[in-house]
């Protein structure tokens, strides 16, 4: 998973899928070092082959703030982690700027025996869960098709604003679907990828997580 | 482009033609014909002979002589005159060896109706590869196995269980369960709608769903393409060719309900369910995802005589303040707009009907279903730039006969209008003679409004899909 994780951030940066500075580290001192490079606040999160979800296991903290909370988080995940799973391999830690609030969405593809590769569009969190709030296509979406995924969604207003919330940047959400798509035609043993979530924000967008299948 | 392997090869137009063979025969054997009747050997030869198809139908059975009134040969290489196309109805123990002797006799296509292959069992699948060699050996072409036959009404060719032949028109229906098919044929007799081609696909081990709809989208005779959908074998090829056909392709897809994805591993592989992925590829592909069954000859029936509305604006007449009401509210369920009419419009209208009456879409007449306000109410709608398409709705009262306000607008219709009119005459005893006369006037009549609603979005679909899908 670890080969996976690298060549996922790898391929996310070479389309142009904007993604948050992130860093690895394999002791307390050196998580320090990078945090300080990166800029409080940070997210940390495991690093191991082993464990897909990596929360269920106390391996990811949130919004550390200060040398003295990343180190601490650190001897925390490990800790953690060899409680739970005293057999996973561990390899340290990935940090992470900490992304400031905005729109949550979800940008995934799976690969479909029939039909091929199907780009999924939702808002995140429990819209996504509960609602099913979702569109799909076909690959290859081009940016009119990329549009019209999004504004088909139940909960497009939230996206164009309602209510006197601000919008967030349409364009933005295309680009990382067209950038998906023509990730995929060139990378075809993907079998699964999830961009969740892409946090968007009324200029821009920044995918915070991602996961991604090889088959 | 060769059907098949959809690329440049150098037995494409041979496809092309031995499918023409199929639902186009000039000669057809039927292998394995009974003459007990309830014997699908009995049934299909019955129907081969009872329906005004014009070229020779030879039966063949070796414990036979003679059936229904017709020289029975022992085998297929004992028929003096050529055939094109072979029905074999054998068990499945002689169904190889009557297929090779087709292929030695020069037989071009072959519908098989004996079952018992790949849907059964892995032994099943191994005889069916071996029948598909022995297909593809002699370059013969094949519906089924396990089919329950063809149809083309056009040339009278009643290769199937079908209790009779259905009335011609311009849809043709694919279907891959058997029984429902030939049920749904025959519902469309009851209904007086037309068919074209119909064809049960069975295991689709050689012609797939591919090939028939480049056959059909090539067939002068089909104007719409309705489908019956489990699974397809070659989705984005398939994808690929109806974005192209400008026909309309309708397709009631079975297996809505979505298993519980086995893998867990990402958001979208839990979610995207192959129903989810069939809906976006047929969206994609122009092709109009009807729900349910009932939907489908409904909207078939329309796009088959109407044409394709310029938008989604929709006007409403009707005697009746209810219907009305009901078919409006479809209308805005299903994305349809009510515009408001030119005020042109409502002043003629206005002539046309009681003070009380509503002279603004929907239209009321509050009662009257005289041919000169149904006619002229007609008229000047169709006139307002507003309007895209006609909703005509007559709820029958003792008070009016029912013809009087269909042949009010059939007599429009004659002009070969650009906008479709779809019509609802409600109200059962005493509507028939009015919906004849409808029928015969080629305007496609509902019994509810909900119905004639849903069928004209279909027409506005296609319409959105020749504006931005179809190549």
């Amino acid at each position: 998973m670890t080969g996976n994780d690298d060549r996922l951030w790898k391929l996310l940066r070479d389309w142009n899928i904007p993604v948050l500075p992130t860093a690895a580290a394999s002791s307390a001192g050196a998580a320090v070092e990078v945090a300080k490079t990166l800029g409080y606040p940070v997210v940390m999160k495991l690093l191991s082959p082993d464990i897909t979800h990596k929360s269920d296991v106390g391996g990811v903290i949130l919004d550390l703030g200060s040398d003295g909370e990343v180190k601490d988080a650190y001897h925390g995940i490990i800790e953690s982690v060899k409680q739970h799973l005293p057999k996973a391999r561990i390899e340290g830690v990935i940090l992470q700027k900490m992304a400031e609030p905005g729109l949550e969405v979800i940008i995934g593809a799976k690969l479909d025996p029939q039909f091929g590769y199907v780009i999924m569009f939702g808002l995140g969190g429990i819209f996504v869960e509960i609602c099913r709030d979702v569109s799909f296509r076909v690959t290859p979406v081009d940016r009119e098709m990329a549009r019209e995924m999004v504004l088909e969604i139940k909960g497009s207003p939230i996206i164009e604003g309602a209510r006197g919330m601000e919008s967030v940047d349409l364009k933005a959400i295309i680009d990382v679907i067209t950038a998906l798509s023509s990730m995929l035609e060139k990378n075809t043993d993907i079998t699964e990828i999830d961009i969740n979530p892409l946090i968007v924000y009324s200029r821009g967008s920044v995918a915070v997580d991602a996961r991604m299948l090889t088959g | 482009m060769c059907v098949t392997c959809l690329s440049q090869c150098e037995i494409s137009g041979e496809i092309q033609l031995t499918l023409k063979d199929i639902f186009e025969p000039e000669s057809i054997a039927v292998i394995g014909a009974s003459a007990t009747p309830g014997k699908w050997g009995y049934t299909i030869l019955k129907n081969l002979l009872g329906n005004g198809f014009a070229g020779p139908v030879y039966p063949v059975n070796p414990k036979a002589t003679d059936i229904l009134g017709h020289t029975c040969y022992p085998s297929v290489l004992d028929i003096p005159g050529p055939v094109d196309l072979a029905v074999i109805v054998v068990p499945i123990s002689h169904a190889l060896a009557v297929t090779e002797e087709c292929g030695k006799r020069g037989v071009k296509g072959i519908i098989m109706v004996t079952a018992g292959f790949s849907e059964v069992d892995g032994e099943g699948k191994q005889l069916e590869d071996q029948l598909i060699g022995i297909v593809e050996r002699y370059g013969m072409r094949l519906i089924g196995p396990n089919t329950l036959g063809v149809v083309n009404a056009h040339v009278g060719m009643n290769a199937s269980i079908i209790s009779r032949l259905p009335a011609k028109g311009g849809i043709s229906f694919i279907t891959q369960s058997g029984t429902l098919g030939l049920a749904l044929a025959d519902w469309t007799m009851e209904m007086g709608i037309g068919l074209n081609i119909v064809v049960s696909t069975g295991n689709k081990a050689n012609v797939d769903d591919v090939a028939l709809l480049e056959y059909l989208a090539s067939d002068k005779q089909t104007d719409v393409i309705a489908m019956y959908i489990e699974g397809i074998n070659h989705g984005r090829e398939f994808m690929e060719l109806a974005k192209g056909i400008s026909k309309p392709i309708l397709a009631v897809k079975a297996g809505r309900t979505r298993s519980g994805s086995k893998a867990v591993f990402s958001h979208t592989g839990s979610l995207a369910g192959s129903d989810d992925v069939y809906s976006a590829a047929f969206k994609q592909a122009g092709i109009i995802r009807i729900e349910n069954i009932d939907d489908l000859f409904d909207s078939a029936l329309a796009l088959s005589v109407q044409p394709a509305p310029a938008g989604n604006r929709v006007g409403i007449i009707s005697n009746g303040g209810g219907a009305s009401i009901i078919a409006s509210d479809t209308c805005e369920r299903l994305g349809l707009a009510i515009p408001a009419l030119e005020q042109e419009t409502r002043t003629r209208i206005k002539e046309l009907v009681p003070k009380f009456a509503s002279y603004s879409n929907p239209v009321d007449t509050a009662g009257l279903a005289s041919y000169g306000t149904y006619n002229g109410i007609v008229k000047h709608m169709l006139l307002d730039p507003n309007i895209d398409a006609l909703i005509v709705i007559y709820v029958h009262t003792v008070m009016w006969d029912s013809r009087i306000p269909a042949n009010a607008i059939v007599d429009i219709h004659r002009g070969r209008c650009l906008k479709p009119i779809i019509t609802c005459w409600l109200g059962g005893a005493g509507t028939e003679a009015g919906i004849g006369i409808l029928k015969s006037g080629g305007l496609p009549n509902y019994p509810v409004p909900e119905r004639a609603v849903k069928a004209l979005a279909s027409l506005v679909k296609h319409h959105g899909f020749l504006e931005k899908v179809k190549e």
